[in-house]
């Protein structure tokens, strides 16, 4: 079977990050989203994948090429307008055969296992189109979705309004037939209007799905998306090409890519994941779910727990990372500091454009854009955003 | 778009080629062919339509072999009919192929066959497949080489699959763009389009990728490249694939799919004849003593049924664990045992039974599995025809047996004058509107229930409490949680908290309470106490309840709210969401919910 993952979109809340990227180039657990999409489809049987993509479409075609010496049989459709998902979608019209069904895959979603087995598996015994369904934390931002006994999807509610309904909502995964494009022009692009008429003239069964799940839309989600791949960790992995001095602890699954250099003292608690070429210097603490990407440097001395860092950033000597995300190329001054309470322990809240988020989280630091230069000994207010390229200078207590 | 199967093993093959063409289906179905090689010859059925009635019309299961392969054809090149169905023969008769995908140059091969004497029989572009690998192996006197070589000459895509009569023993297959998998069980080997083809015998597949070819025999494959005819190393990639799901309708567990087949076994209890209900009834009104029996869920099932009696025929029931029975009762001819089961094998059950009968006391029961020996043992049973109940925990047959004794509640009502006609014909509107509410509780509701379960799954010490007919209800949720979550739950009447239970309310036990509806005014005011009891001690008080959103939002810690139904139904409701609690406290644990530790589906053992 082929799969499609949309790939295109620009994710206008995720910021600061997705101003430099696409949503599923964003970093999790040591991969990022769309690394993890394609080997899950790979490990469900498929081999046949065309990416669409759009915003930033360069840095996608680019990690393509990376996989297709990978047994995958990969390729991108470049959606020229951007717009609705729907467009999206029929742009892999010409690569369906009449008759033939194929998988639909939302970019920006993230499953603690196996989502794109579990929904084959209906489709198995359904021989229909399958739609997977899930209970998310909240209904509001979803298609709510009715079924009778035998997982027919009855009626499809978008969006419900106050509250008052708590069903399983479509989860971004399905297995459609080759029709579905003419159902898609036919409703001029929209995906929800042909979601609903695939329910309700063609037939659409439900797969459900019972583990984690999660529509990366905010920017503290990049957090709860690394946590729900870091539990599904079971064994440590630690390539045969890294150095660990003398005195380094680890506790838990702990991944180590190739190349890396642990320093003597440090302290590894898992999960947690340090990528290919990264450095960790001596006395450092790092702490559950911190993902570190690709040649990262922390410097002596630091602390960094629930934290993502995308490749080649560096964290000067004794500083604090927590419960924060780091783009690429960061440059954390030493001595610097995310604060990730407030004094009340109120939750924190985030201020995305103009408007002031209730992330509901007590617990949260910065987020970091990429090429961002933060000077020595400044310490960052929780839920701050700042924007990729800023540089901030350092902050002196004596000052010439 | 067409699909290709093939099967090669030590034995008979014919079943499972068609289980595999059956289930590449979804890749076109507007004809379908198979070839086998039968006592050495080769032979080759097609016809026109799905492939279940092309193996009908064709009579192809008659037909016994140890190899073939096989094609499900949605028409590209050519319309639909027989002749243009695959399997294709070759001149020669010797080779037959299938091909999956499109020979663009075809026309080309095909004129230049035909001067050379070929003759077609189709308008498919596939025909000329066998006419080359015929005309090579002529030439060449070698299978291999004469399929690398119709490789070289065709353009376009395929995947083609072949079998000769030359080399019985062998399925040939090649791929260039088309989708093809080797699918590897011990005893059968496989090829298909994908692994929907195999993944019913076979987890492990091998991907061939453009340009391969690849030679199956009863004991193994090798893949070659078809320009150097070097051997290419393979792995075996296992599929991430639980096989059990297809059995679940899609459900991922038996308890979840028989928790939303509940709208339908009620209605089946609300179908069981008037008259069943009343032979039951009667028995229980003929008795002197009249005696509920049954155990574990069922004795909390026969509990409902005790309070049910009361409120609607005025009747007590003594209600007793079955294993207790003989401690206990002491029967003789004129009384009368009714006792409930799912299985109606469970030995303590059956044990009170037969102690019944040796007594000469009369016996009935509610039973669901039919033919059990409980269902033959009684003196009257009525079967509630649940269907199946797979899960070792009870739900829907639970359930089911509730409805019954409402309705057994009714009908002796009536004849003890506790309700009118009218009152009767009321309470049976509510339950006949029962199936429809559950069915949107279930769609409407999930999302909470999950939300708390998930949010407080953490919790080791839970009291769920209820009053009257609520207390039933709170024993048999408490045991849900109990059985599916492994977490501590302990059912009480409301009424007991300030009798000692009181002292335990702390941070670490969490309470749940069932709220009546309001119409049931004392009952509910008395409840309310409770809730109040415990959150005056800073207690967490989960509240089911009936009342309209926000209006309880100071009273309960969580709250999960039911539509506004009639007393005699809302029980029914309030089971339904304790499952759900407990089915998502079980998943949120990652339990083994349908076969959960320490529990057998019918305990058989006393």
């Amino acid at each position: 079977m082929k799969a499609i993952i949309l790939a295109a979109g620009k994710g206008g809340n995720l910021l600061p990050f997705s101003q430099t990227r696409p949503i599923p180039l964003v970093s999790v657990a040591g991969t990022d989203i769309f690394d993890n999409t394609v080997g899950l489809l790979k490990s469900s049987g498929i081999n046949d994948i065309f990416a669409v993509v759009g915003h930033q479409k360069e840095k996608v075609i680019e990690r393509i090429g990376e996989h297709s010496h990978n047994g995958l049989n990969i390729h991108y459709l470049e959606q020229k307008k951007l717009g609705e998902i729907g467009v999206a979608v029929s742009q892999a019209k010409n690569k369906i055969s009449p008759g033939e069904y194929f998988m639909l895959v939302y970019g920006d979603i993230v499953a603690s296992s196996n989502i794109f087995s579990k929904i084959q598996q209906s489709f198995h015994s359904f021989k229909s189109a399958v739609a997977s369904i899930c209970l998310p934390p909240s209904n509001e931002m979803f298609g709510n979705v009715f079924l009778n006994a035998q997982m027919k999807i009855t009626q499809i509610i978008e969006k419900p309004k106050n509250n008052d309904l708590g069903n399983y909502v479509l989860a971004g995964v399905y297995i459609l037939p080759s029709k579905f494009f003419k159902i898609l022009e036919k409703n001029r692009y929209s995906m929800e209007k042909s979601i609903r008429e695939m329910a309700q003239k063609e037939g659409l069964w439900a797969s459900m799905w019972e583990d984690e799940w999660l529509d990366i839309v905010y920017p503290w989600e990049i957090l709860t998306a690394n946590q729900i791949l870091m539990d599904s960790w079971e064994a440590s992995l630690i390539s045969s090409s890294a150095t660990l001095e003398g005195n380094v602890t680890m506790q838990g699954p702990v991944r180590i890519e190739d190349n890396v250099v642990v320093k003597a003292g440090a302290v590894l608690e898992g999960p947690c994941s340090i990528g290919k070429g990264s450095y960790i210097g001596n006395n450092s603490l790092i702490r559950s779910y911190t993902s570190l990407g690709e040649g990262c440097s922390v410097g002596y001395g630091v602390e960094m727990k629930n934290c993502v860092v995308f490749k080649n950033s560096r964290i000067g000597r004794l500083s604090f990372i927590g419960d924060s995300v780091l783009g690429e190329e960061v440059d954390v001054g030493a001595g610097s500091m995310t604060v990730n309470r407030s004094t009340d322990w109120s939750p924190v809240e985030v201020k995305l454009g103009r408007k002031n988020f209730k992330t509901g989280q007590t617990k949260l630091g910065a987020f970091v854009g990429d090429g961002v230069i933060i000077g020595a000994g400044n310490t960052v207010e929780p839920g701050t955003i700042i924007p990729p390229g800023k540089s901030l200078p350092a902050c002196y207590t004596i000052k010439r | 778009m067409c699909g290709i199967s093939g099967a090669i093993g030590l034995k008979d093959v014919s079943n499972a080629l068609f289980e595999s063409i059956r289930n590449l289906e979804y890749r076109g179905y507007d004809s379908c062919g198979v070839a086998l090689i039968e006592k050495k010859r080769l032979l080759v059925k097609k016809n026109i339509g799905e492939v279940e009635s092309v193996y009908r019309k064709e009579n192809i299961l008659r037909h016994r072999s140890n190899i073939g392969i096989a094609h499900t054809r949605w028409a590209t090149h050519g319309s639909v009919t027989k002749d243009n169905t695959h399997p294709f023969l070759s001149k020669c008769g010797k080779f037959a192929v299938v091909h999956n995908g499109i020979i663009s140059n075809y026309r080309l091969l095909r004129e230049q066959l035909i001067r050379e004497g070929y003759r077609f029989h189709s308008e498919t572009d596939s025909e000329v497949i066998p006419q080359l690998l015929s005309k090579f192996y002529a030439k060449e006197k070698n299978i291999e080489l004469a399929l690398r070589k119709t490789m070289n000459v065709l353009e376009g895509t395929f995947a083609l699959a072949f079998i000769t009569t030359y080399l019985p023993d062998h399925i040939f297959c090649a791929k260039r763009e088309s989708p093809l998998m080797l699918g590897i069980a011990d005893e059968t080997k496989f090829i298909g389009s994908d692994f929907n083809s195999f993944i019913d015998f076979t987890k492990n597949a091998v991907i061939i990728e453009d340009g391969e070819y690849a030679v199956i025999s009863k004991d193994g494959y090798i893949v070659k490249n078809s320009i150097t005819g070097e051997e290419v190393a393979k792995t075996i990639m296992k599929i991430e694939w639980d096989s059990e799901t297809s059995k679940k309708g899609g459900y991922p567990h038996y308890m979840l799919k028989e928790i939303y087949e509940q709208p339908q076994t009620v209605q089946n209890a609300l179908d069981i004849s008037e008259d069943d209900i009343a032979d039951l009834s009667n028995m229980i009104s003929k008795a002197r003593q009249a005696y509920l029996v049954g155990v574990g869920t069922t004795f909390y099932v026969a509990k409902f049924g005790k309070y049910t009696l009361a409120n609607l025929a005025g009747q007590f029931l003594p209600t007793v664990s079955s294993d207790e029975f003989m401690s206990l009762a002491n029967v003789d001819s004129n009384d009368f045992v009714l006792a409930v089961s799912q299985s109606g094998e469970t030995y303590d059950t059956l044990s009170a039974l037969r102690y019944a009968k040796l007594n000469k006391c009369p016996t009935g029961a509610i039973v669901n599995v039919m033919g059990s020996t409980m269902a033959r043992l009684v003196d009257k049973v009525i079967l509630q025809g649940s269907g199946p109940e797979i899960s070792v925990i009870s739900t829907k047959a639970a359930i089911s047996q509730m409805a019954i004794l409402v309705r057994i509640g009714l009908h002796l009502g009536i004849k003890n004058k506790k309700i009118s006609k009218q009152t009767y014909k009321k309470h049976m509107k509510d339950l006949r509107e029962l199936p429809e509410i559950i069915h949107g509780i279930l769609n409407e509701r999930s999302g909470f229930i999950h939300r708390i379960a998930h949010r407080y799954c953490q919790v080791k010490h839970w009291l769920y409490l209820g009053r009257g007919i609520y207390y039933p209800i709170a024993l048999e949720s408490a045991l849900k949680m109990k059985e599916v979550a492994y977490v501590h739950a302990e059912g009480m009447p409301g009424g007991f908290l300030k009798h000692g239970t009181l002292a335990m309310i702390d941070e670490n036990i969490n309470s749940i309470v069932f709220m009546p509806p309001k119409e049931d005014k004392k009952l509910y005011e008395s409840t309310l106490h409770c809730v109040e009891e415990i959150r005056a001690r800073s207690g967490f008080v989960l509240g089911i309840h009936f009342d309209a959103r926000g209006k309880n939002k100071d009273l309960f810690s969580e709250e999960l709210i039911l539509p506004s139904v009639s007393p005699v139904v809302a029980p029914f409701l309030q089971v339904v969401i304790a499952q759900l609690l407990a089915y998502f406290t079980g998943t949120s644990l990652k339990r083994n919910v349908d076969k959960p530790r320490a529990l057998a589906k019918s305990v058989t053992v006393g």
